[in-house]
């Protein structure tokens, strides 16, 4: 299936020379009414041809972003620019983007092939030349058999199927997705998630996909820009955001993370160390040392705890490691998940891959020390207050 | 269980089924039936089967000026109604943002109805009279000369007084299926490079058309069934096709009366089922 959306569009989409998809947001702010902002001072590019995801909780001001570079809001303030030319003012029509709408928005009176058509019949193309070119472009997407159908009776599948061939049609620099996987079944979302990944390989132009499934962004996205309430946390690769999350916030929503916080603790001849107040103490990278007494978090990947039996007894927990009692553990295929209460708000999760696992298996109400090594603290650009949200859903699929 | 069972559906529908037969069937039938009894002057209805009353009804002239005038008006009606019901319906399902303020408004459509149609007809007359206010206004800003006489008693006055008391009719079905439109149907026309007037024509009528049908249908019944209106609004001048009903009523010739109304009845009955055969009304009520 990915093979005919691809040569599918091969053609079809691509115009000989194409414009720049170059997205700018400078100082965007969106409010809908006095001093409460759906967004708030936006700085972005996202680069020409690129797929970039933006990904945040339902309310955090993604999808106004969307539709403000589609058109169908206007900014409060700040500057929209496409291709280098500022697109304010002008109609969603004439930006050189079109929008996949999230409930794929098909018109149920017409059939699929005047639903793929309309963007042409608007531009004023003749009817059988558009339906020449909607039929040419349904035959790509191995949807022909059912041109005639209504779109209450096709599957939601079919039904996304259409509607990007309908926002394609028009060969647009920017195809704009309004979580366009979330009407659709578990295993129907990872086909079209590799489907729209393959799509824009192949096509070249900038894709932005709105969505609130980390698994989704990850997967997808060459840049995912990370928000919340407003405001971009980070922006970033996908790996980049994985690995180092700017903020406990980012750390958290991404999942795969712990967060733990102290004051630093500087002493001459050492690295800089950081004591919880719990008295763990974590070594951090010589630099960029924090300045002494300043309260720090820091990130661990849960792969990178290691687990061993600790007895509590007598033995001090040494630097770089936490103990506590195991909750739980779950088998996970490649790894186990088993998580750790080490008296903090939030548990502490190793991910421990089954070999290791294997060689030392531990169970609910073990008392363990968890460890990791220097190198891999993280240290996130502010501290933890304990407020940042919590992970919306595991990276674990 | 199975015996119990099975007559209990039919004892579900029979509260229903005796209520249409008593006050639809029956009096249809009733009126039916009377169409073809015999009238003499001065005896009387003498049960019979005859279709002396038919065709005493279908050759008058005045019977084919009566029908034709009210077809003229019922066709006025329905085009005025339904640009002046749309645009009411559109406005308050596309451009009024709060709901609260689209509920208040649409209210404010009914406030006439709080009230009887006898009171809202004599109403219009001091408004559109020779001395009324119109006139008053016109007279004395200096616009005419002499007071406009079409005014009133007019064919004027009977369709403005058949738009003001239909025109609801119109706006509810058409309100109830554009506010069941998804909005994102009309972003995605936007994000095409629509018109506003583009969107309308290929996205807001057609899905709005069980509701014109519907509103199409009151209007249609209750215009081609009016015969107090016109008689009011024209001053007697014009007439419909109840008029001649009327008329036959009051000299107690009930068998061309019922001719009449049987006939009346097949003729929006053609009407209905061409509007039916237009718009698949009952398949868009479940969609």
């Amino acid at each position: 299936m990915t093979e005919t959306l691809l040569t599918a569009t091969r053609t079809a989409a691509r115009p000989a020379a194409r414009a720049s998809g170059e997205i700018r947001l400078i100082d965007v702010t969106k409010s809908f009414s006095p001093g409460s902002y759906a967004v708030r001072e936006i700085n972005l590019t996202i680069p020409d041809g690129c797929y970039c995801c933006l990904l945040g909780p339902s309310g955090c001001g993604k999808t106004t972003i969307l539709r403000m570079i589609a058109g169908h809001e206007t900014p409060t303030a700040g500057e929209i620019s496409i291709g280098g030319h500022s697109v304010l003012g002008l109609p969603p029509g004439r930006r050189g983007t079109a929008m996949m709408f999230q409930s794929y928005a098909l018109f149920p009176h017409l059939s699929v092939l005047d639903n793929v058509a309309f963007y042409l019949k608007m531009r004023g193309i003749r009817r059988d030349e558009r339906r020449r070119q909607a039929r040419a472009m349904l035959e790509r997407v191995q949807l022909d058999h059912l041109r005639d159908r209504m779109p209450a009776q096709l599957s939601g599948g079919q039904q996304q199927r259409v509607a990007l061939a309908r926002s394609l049609i028009t060969n647009p620099r920017v195809l704009l997705l309004d979580e366009p996987l979330s009407a659709l079944d578990e295993f129907l979302r990872l086909r079209m998630r590799g489907e729209l990944k393959s799509l824009q390989t192949e096509l070249g132009i900038t894709f932005v996909h709105v969505t609130h499934t980390q698994p989704e962004a990850i997967a997808l996205a060459d840049l995912v820009v990370v928000m919340e309430t407003g405001q971009i946390e980070q922006a970033a690769s996908a790996a980049a955001i994985f690995d180092r999350p700017a903020t406990p916030y980012v750390a958290r929503f991404m999942g795969g993370q712990n967060v733990l916080t102290g004051r630093v603790m500087q002493l001459a001849d050492a690295r800089p160390r950081l004591e919880s107040s719990e008295g763990w103490i974590f070594e951090l990278p010589a630099a960029p040392a924090p300045p002494a007494g300043a309260t720090v978090s820091v990130a661990i990947r849960r792969d990178r705890v290691a687990l061993s039996r600790h007895d509590s007894r007598g033995n001090s927990v040494p630097p770089n490691a936490i103990a506590g009692s195991v909750e739980a553990t779950e088998y996970q295929g490649s790894y186990f998940k088993v998580t750790l209460n080490v008296g903090m708000k939030h548990a502490f999760v190793a991910n421990v891959s089954d070999t290791a696992f294997a060689a030392e298996p531990v169970a609910a109400g073990d008392v363990v020390l968890a460890s990791w090594r220097a190198e891999h603290v993280h240290v996130l650009s502010r501290p933890d207050l304990g407020d940042a949200g919590v992970p919306y859903l595991d990276t674990t699929e | 269980m199975s015996g119990k069972s099975s007559w209990i559906p039919y004892l579900q529908v029979t509260p229903l089924v005796l209520v249409l037969l008593l006050f639809f069937v029956v009096p249809i039938a009733l009126v039916v039936i009377v169409s073809f009894f015999r009238y003499q002057m001065l005896t009387g209805l003498t049960p019979a089967f005859t279709f002396a009353s038919y065709l005493d009804f279908l050759s008058n002239p005045t019977t084919w000026w009566l029908y034709f005038s009210t077809l003229k008006f019922t066709l006025i009606v329905l085009v005025l109604t339904f640009v002046i019901g749309f645009w009411i319906a559109y406005f308050l399902v596309f451009h009024v943002r709060s709901l609260i303020i689209a509920m208040g408004l649409f209210l404010v459509c009914t406030v006439p109805f709080w009230t009887s149609d006898i009171i809202r007809m004599i109403a219009w007359r001091p408004v559109l009279g020779r001395e009324g206010l119109i006139n008053d206004a016109l007279v004395s800003s200096g616009v005419v000369s002499h007071p406009l006489s079409w005014l009133l008693y007019s064919n004027f006055s009977v369709i403005l007084a058949y738009v003001y008391l239909d025109t609801l009719f119109m706006i509810v079905p058409i309100f109830n299926s554009m506010a069941r439109i998804d909005r994102a149907l009309l972003e995605v026309a936007v994000d095409a490079g629509a018109s506003r007037w583009a969107a309308i024509r290929d996205i807001v009528l057609p899905l709005s058309k069980t509701g014109i049908a519907l509103g199409a249908l009151f209007v249609v019944t209750l215009v081609m069934g009016d015969f107090f209106v016109i008689n009011v609004m024209s001053g007697g001048l014009a007439g419909s096709a109840m008029t001649g009903m009327a008329n036959d009523l009051q000299v107690l010739n009930y068998p061309r009366a019922a001719a009449n109304a049987v006939i009346l009845l097949v003729i929006v009955l053609l009407i209905a089922s061409g509007i039916f055969r237009l718009v698949d009304v009952r398949r868009e009520l479940v969609r």
